[in-house]
This record gives structure tokens, C-alpha cells and sequence, in this order.
């Protein structure tokens, strides 16, 4: 093992990138933009406005039902108006004119029992599904008015943390992994295929340099890249620097703000853990592609499944059982995973699951180091 | 009488620079290169010329150990290829320019002048200087001509003086003045104790190298001198000697 060619490879690797302007913007100004965004529309989104339209089949009875679900719905700050049938509400919603039709089944009459039907538009299940939540919240207002009782109150706290409605404390984490997994792997990939594609590996390989030097030299100059990047993501998720309103400006404040609980540095190393096993992927991978269009195409095959599967946008526990045995071999899930340990439970080295998924990492680091300095004198004809 | 591995009067007494022995690379079916023997004595230029295709490259590379032989060996100063510290004593200047586009002429020059192991900057502005680019030291390599990079390519080769230099193809893309220009560098590292082994398809260059080796279909087809394989092949024309030799019909222009 030379170092002086180690460090001539990492110089050479922080030349390149620092020259490459769209890369340094993909790495540092691409993820700030897209996690202030993300952040955004989770912290701003709006709850859907609620436009209902009742219909009532139920004569009388269907009218007393009527009355108090549309006054529970407009204390909840709905709309409400009645229409005469369910066509008249299906076209109401057709046209937009109403978000939801709420039917008050013939069953009402009676008294034994009573059959309420929601009506939505269909087109978007996921914003259609509150408006029917909403429905839900006001039969039981509705319900606890009539019998007199009080709505049963729900107070909710953690083991670790404290409970919030600040979505982005768990997705902050998840998204710092993510980001640092993606990026390095794009940059490793294309760049170690364009030392195959334009002939400076065979040179290279031409020189008494050993595959582990190289895999060494390149780590260490993605690594670098990949440490500034986290370095910036991390003061932008968790700094909040709150600008005074000046002049027609508003006050403002720059920075995600997000919470955590333990050592920003201890968070520091998962992602660094992770970025290192990044680079050895990129190279590894850069062995079956021909073009740089294929390191590409092996983002549905490779980083795709990891986004899916390791708790970024679903929580690993929700996912199907079948599923399961694929999570636990993720990488990046052992990082979102670290990262939330940090982050939430303000977890230390004492910690067991830490120690796990530092140890996961470590392990996938070395393997993918491995196999990429076996791979990298393939011949390339 | 056997072609390949020619006893050669010049440099008998001092052992082969590079030898060849059985030498076989297959790629499936196909014998890229097929039982290749030869000794080239050192200082001396010797010219690999053939088609495209014809299994100069694999051979080349063979020859500097960058891909193991599927039979027989190849010896580089007496040590047997592939040899990973017997690379610091040979050069090799790749078909493609093989140079980083990003860095500049210096940067290149000193990280393959590292990667040999090489120390200081004297060594790397020395090669630039020979290739006529210590002007050109800051410029970044993609704003260069393809003569310029080309140049380049030849001094990250040359930067840790090596006994034994492998051309592929070096003058392919470059203008005729400085073709003239490379072929005087070859002359003269030779001249200092150099031994050159170069590429081409290009018949004109074949007699400014010492000796000729004639390669198709992954056998050497004929060797020596321009002179001694025009006399072989009855022809004054080396391009129609290629073809007789490699028992073509002649192809009348």
C-alpha cells in the first residue's frame, strides 16, 4: 500500500469533481432544494376543504339525522347543503360543486339501524379519503351531542422523543440517508465508468497501482464529497436561523429546524458508513454498464427497492411480511434506521440497535469495498 | 525457415528486452492471439503492423502483463508478465488518449508520474517538455487539440523513464509534422537504450522501426527489416507484401 498514490488518487477524484459544476450542484444545492420542498408540503399541507351535500331517504328520522351531522360537519368548517336525490349529489360532485355526498339510507326510518353512504369523486382516493374521515369525525360528534356524552379525549406520548405533529422529524432522517446513498453512488458510478469508457483505467491499471489503492483513492475523494454534502444537509435539516422581517419581508427563517435528541457527529458517522459502501457500489456496478445511461438504468434496479423498502416513504413495519426478509438486508435501511436512533431516541454508542445497524453498515462498507477491487481489472474489450 | 523468433545479430550477446513464448489469448472461440513466440533485443524499435483486428493490442497487452495469456508467457527485463512491480519499468501509451480530461496538462503528468511511483515535479515538466507542452502545463486537458492530447498521452508514458515502451497506435489522428516529431522522440529513446515496441496499420511509418513484425490473424506472418521483407515477399511495396506474405492474392491499385 503506497500512500503517496493513494493520495494522489484522491487528488485527483477532488480535482475532477471541484471542476464539475453540475455535479457540485447536484450534490449540495439538489438535495437542499428538494428537502426544503418535501419539508414544505409536509409542514403546509392544507386539510382538504370540505364541501358536503346530504341527501336524506329516510323521511322525518333521516331529517333529524341530517341536521345534526350538517351542524357537527360545519362546526369542523364544512359546507354543508341538501340536495333532493343521490343523482343530484353525484352530479353536484361531478361538477365540482361538492366535494362529498352524504346519503341517509331508507334504514333511518325505522330506527333499528341506520346506513350512512359517503360519495366521492373517485379520482383521488388519497385526498378523497379525508373528506370521508371528516364524515366519520362528524357522525361521531354527531353521536356524542345526541347521547350527551363527551367525545373521548386521546393523549398520545413515546418512549423516545416526544410525540409531535411536526411530520418531518422522522422523514428528516430517512431523507439525509437517502440523499447521501443516491448521490455518491450517481457521481462513483458514472465517473469510474468513464475511467473504463475513456481509457485512463487500462492506463491505470498500466501503472504499478494496486485495485485496493485505487478503491482507497476514490473512497476517500467521494467520501470527502459525500462528508461536506451531510455536513451541509445535516446544518440545513437541523439549523433553524431565523431571519427578522426587514423592510416589506416578512420574518423568515432559513433552515428545517428539525429536532434531535442525540450527537449530530454520532448521525454523522451512518451516513459517512453508508456513503463508503455508495462509492464501492458505484464501482462495482460501473463493471456492467457500457454507457452512462446504464449506470442510470440501475437506479430502478438497485437504489429503488432500497427507497421502497427501507422506511424512507413507508415505515418498514406496514410493509407485507413476504417483504420482510428483503428489508433486512437493505443497507440503506440500516441507516435510516441509525439515523432515526440518533435522531428520535437520542441513542448513543451504549445502544444495542445502534450498535446493530453501525455494525450492519461497516460490514456492506467492507464487502462492497471487496468486491469492488475484484471487479475493477475486468477486462474491457 | 521459421519466422518467429528470428535470432537477431544486432545486441545477440545481451538477453531478449521482451520475450514471447507460445503465447495464446482466446476470447471464446476466437484466438485473438494465437501461439505468438518471439525475443526483441534491447534499444531498438520494433514496428507491430497489421489490420485492425488482427490481435496487435491483445498482444500488447499481454506483453505488459494487463491481461493474464490463456497459454504460454511473456518476460518484460527478464520477469515473467503479468508482474505488478515490473510495470514501474515499462511504459505504455494506450490506443485511446487514456488522459483525464478535467485536470490540466501538469495535473495528469504528476498523477501518472505518482502512479509510477515517481517523485517531484522535475520528472513530469521534463516529459511535458519533450512532447513540447511545458507551455500548455495549466490548460485544462479537454480545451486541448487531439494532436496536444495525443502528446500528452505519449509523455504520461515516458514520465518515469521506462526501459521498455509500449505504442499503440500513437501516431493515429496525429498531423504529418508531428508524426515526424514523435518518430525523432522514438529514435532517440532508443538510441538511449529504449526498447520500442509500436503499433500500426499505417505502412508508411514501418521503416522508421528497426524491424517489422507482421501480425494477422494473431500470428506473426513474417519478421525483419523493410528491406529483408521486401525481398522475402518479391515486392518493393511493403503494403503488397503484407498481403503476399499473409498469402493474399495481390491487389492491384
Amino acid at each position: 500500500m503506497s500512500r503517496r498514490r493513494v493520495v494522489a488518487l484522491f487528488r485527483r477524484v477532488v480535482s475532477e469533481i471541484r471542476r464539475d459544476r453540475p455535479s457540485l450542484a447536484l450534490l449540495f444545492i439538489a438535495p437542499i432544494v428538494i428537502t426544503g420542498l418535501v419539508t414544505f408540503i409536509l409542514r403546509e399541507s392544507q386539510a382538504p376543504q370540505v364541501t358536503a351535500v346530504v341527501v336524506n331517504l329516510a323521511g322525518t328520522r333521516g331529517q333529524l339525522v341530517g341536521s345534526a351531522l350538517g351542524a357537527a360537519l360545519r362546526e369542523g368548517g364544512a359546507t354543508v347543503s341538501d340536495v333532493a336525490d343521490e343523482a343530484a349529489a353525484r352530479a353536484a360532485i361531478g361538477d365540482k360543486a361538492a366535494s362529498v355526498g352524504i346519503v341517509i339510507g331508507t334504514d333511518a326510518a325505522t330506527g333499528s339501524s341506520l346506513t350512512i353512504t359517503a360519495i366521492t369523486n373517485g379520482l383521488d382516493p388519497s385526498g378523497e379519503a379525508s373528506q370521508v374521515s371528516a364524515v366519520g369525525r362528524a357522525v361521531v360528534a354527531a353521536a356524542s351531542s345526541a347521547s350527551g356524552t363527551a367525545v373521548p379525549v386521546i393523549r398520545h406520548t413515546t418512549v423516545y422523543g416526544t410525540p409531535t405533529n411536526d411530520p418531518i422529524t422522522t422523514f428528516a432522517p430517512a431523507i439525509v440517508g437517502f440523499f447521501a446513498y443516491f448521490f455518491v453512488y450517481i457521481l462513483t458510478g458514472v465517473s469510474f465508468l468513464r475511467e473504463r469508457t475513456g481509457g485512463t483505467l487500462e492506463r491505470l491499471l498500466a501503472t504499478p497501482v494496486t485495485r485496493g489503492e485505487v478503491v482507497i483513492g476514490y473512497t476517500l475523494g467521494f467520501g470527502l464529497f459525500a462528508t461536506i454534502q451531510v455536513a451541509v444537509l445535516m446544518l440545513w435539516a437541523l439549523g433553524s436561523l431565523h431571519v427578522p422581517a426587514l423592510g416589506p419581508l416578512p420574518p423568515f427563517s432559513i433552515g428545517l429546524g428539525v429536532a434531535v435528541n442525540g450527537s449530530p457527529l454520532l448521525a454523522f458517522v451512518v451516513v459517512v458508513l453508508l456513503a463508503v459502501g455508495a462509492v464501492s457500489l458505484g464501482i462495482f456496478l460501473s463493471t456492467f454498464a457500457r454507457t452512462e445511461l446504464q449506470i442510470i438504468q440501475f437506479i430502478p434496479i438497485v437504489l429503488a427497492p432500497q427507497f421502497l423498502l427501507s422506511g424512507v416513504l413507508f415505515p418498514v413495519s406496514s410493509l407485507p411480511s413476504i417483504l420482510q426478509p428483503v428489508v433486512a438486508i437493505m443497507p440503506l435501511n440500516y441507516a435510516v434506521d441509525g439515523l432515526r436512533q440518533v435522531f428520535i431516541r437520542g441513542a448513543d454508542l451504549g445502544v444495542p440497535a445502534l450498535q446493530l445497524d453501525l455494525a450492519v453498515l461497516a460490514v456492506v462498507a467492507a464487502f462492497f469495498a471487496t468486491i469492488a477491487a475484484l471487479t475493477i481489472r475486468r477486462d474491457v474489450v | 525457415m521459421s519466422l518467429q523468433a528470428a535470432p537477431h545479430v544486432e545486441g545477440a550477446g545481451s538477453p531478449p528486452a521482451i520475450r514471447a513464448l507460445g503465447l495464446v489469448k482466446s476470447f471464446g472461440a476466437l484466438r485473438a492471439v494465437d501461439n505468438i513466440t518471439f525475443d526483441l533485443a534491447p534499444g531498438r524499435i520494433y514496428g507491430l503492423l497489421g489490420p485492425n483486428g488482427s490481435g496487435k493490442t491483445t498482444l500488447i497487452r499481454l506483453l505488459a502483463g494487463l491481461t493474464p495469456p490463456t497459454a504460454g508467457w511473456a518476460e518484460v527485463l527478464g520477469t515473467r508478465m503479468p508482474s505488478r512491480p515490473n510495470l514501474s519499468r515499462i511504459g505504455y501509451m494506450t490506443q485511446a488518449d487514456g488522459v483525464y480530461s478535467a485536470l490540466t496538462v501538469a495535473e495528469n503528468a504528476r498523477f501518472f508520474g505518482a502512479m509510477y511511483g515517481v517523485v517531484g515535479a522535475e520528472p513530469a515538466a521534463a516529459a511535458l517538455g519533450l512532447v513540447d507542452l511545458a507551455d500548455r502545463r495549466a490548460s485544462i486537458v479537454g480545451t486541448l487539440s487531439g494532436g496536444q492530447r495525443r502528446r500528452l498521452s505519449l509523455a504520461c508514458a515516458l514520465i518515469h523513464r521506462p526501459p521498455v515502451l509500449f505504442l499503440d497506435e500513437p501516431t493515429v489522428g496525429v498531423d504529418p509534422l508531428l508524426r515526424v516529431q514523435f518518430w525523432s522522440h522514438f529514435r532517440a529513446l532508443a538510441d538511449a537504450g529504449t526498447t520500442i515496441v509500436v503499433s500500426s496499420h499505417v505502412m508508411d511509418e514501418a521503416d522508421r522501426c528497426d524491424e517489422l513484425l507482421f501480425v494477422r490473424s494473431g500470428k506473426i506472418i513474417a519478421r525483419g527489416t523493410g528491406l529483408e521483407i521486401r525481398a522475402q515477399a518479391g515486392t518493393a511495396d511493403l503494403e503488397q507484401a503484407f498481403l503476399r506474405l499473409g498469402g493474399d492474392v495481390d491487389v492491384t491499385r
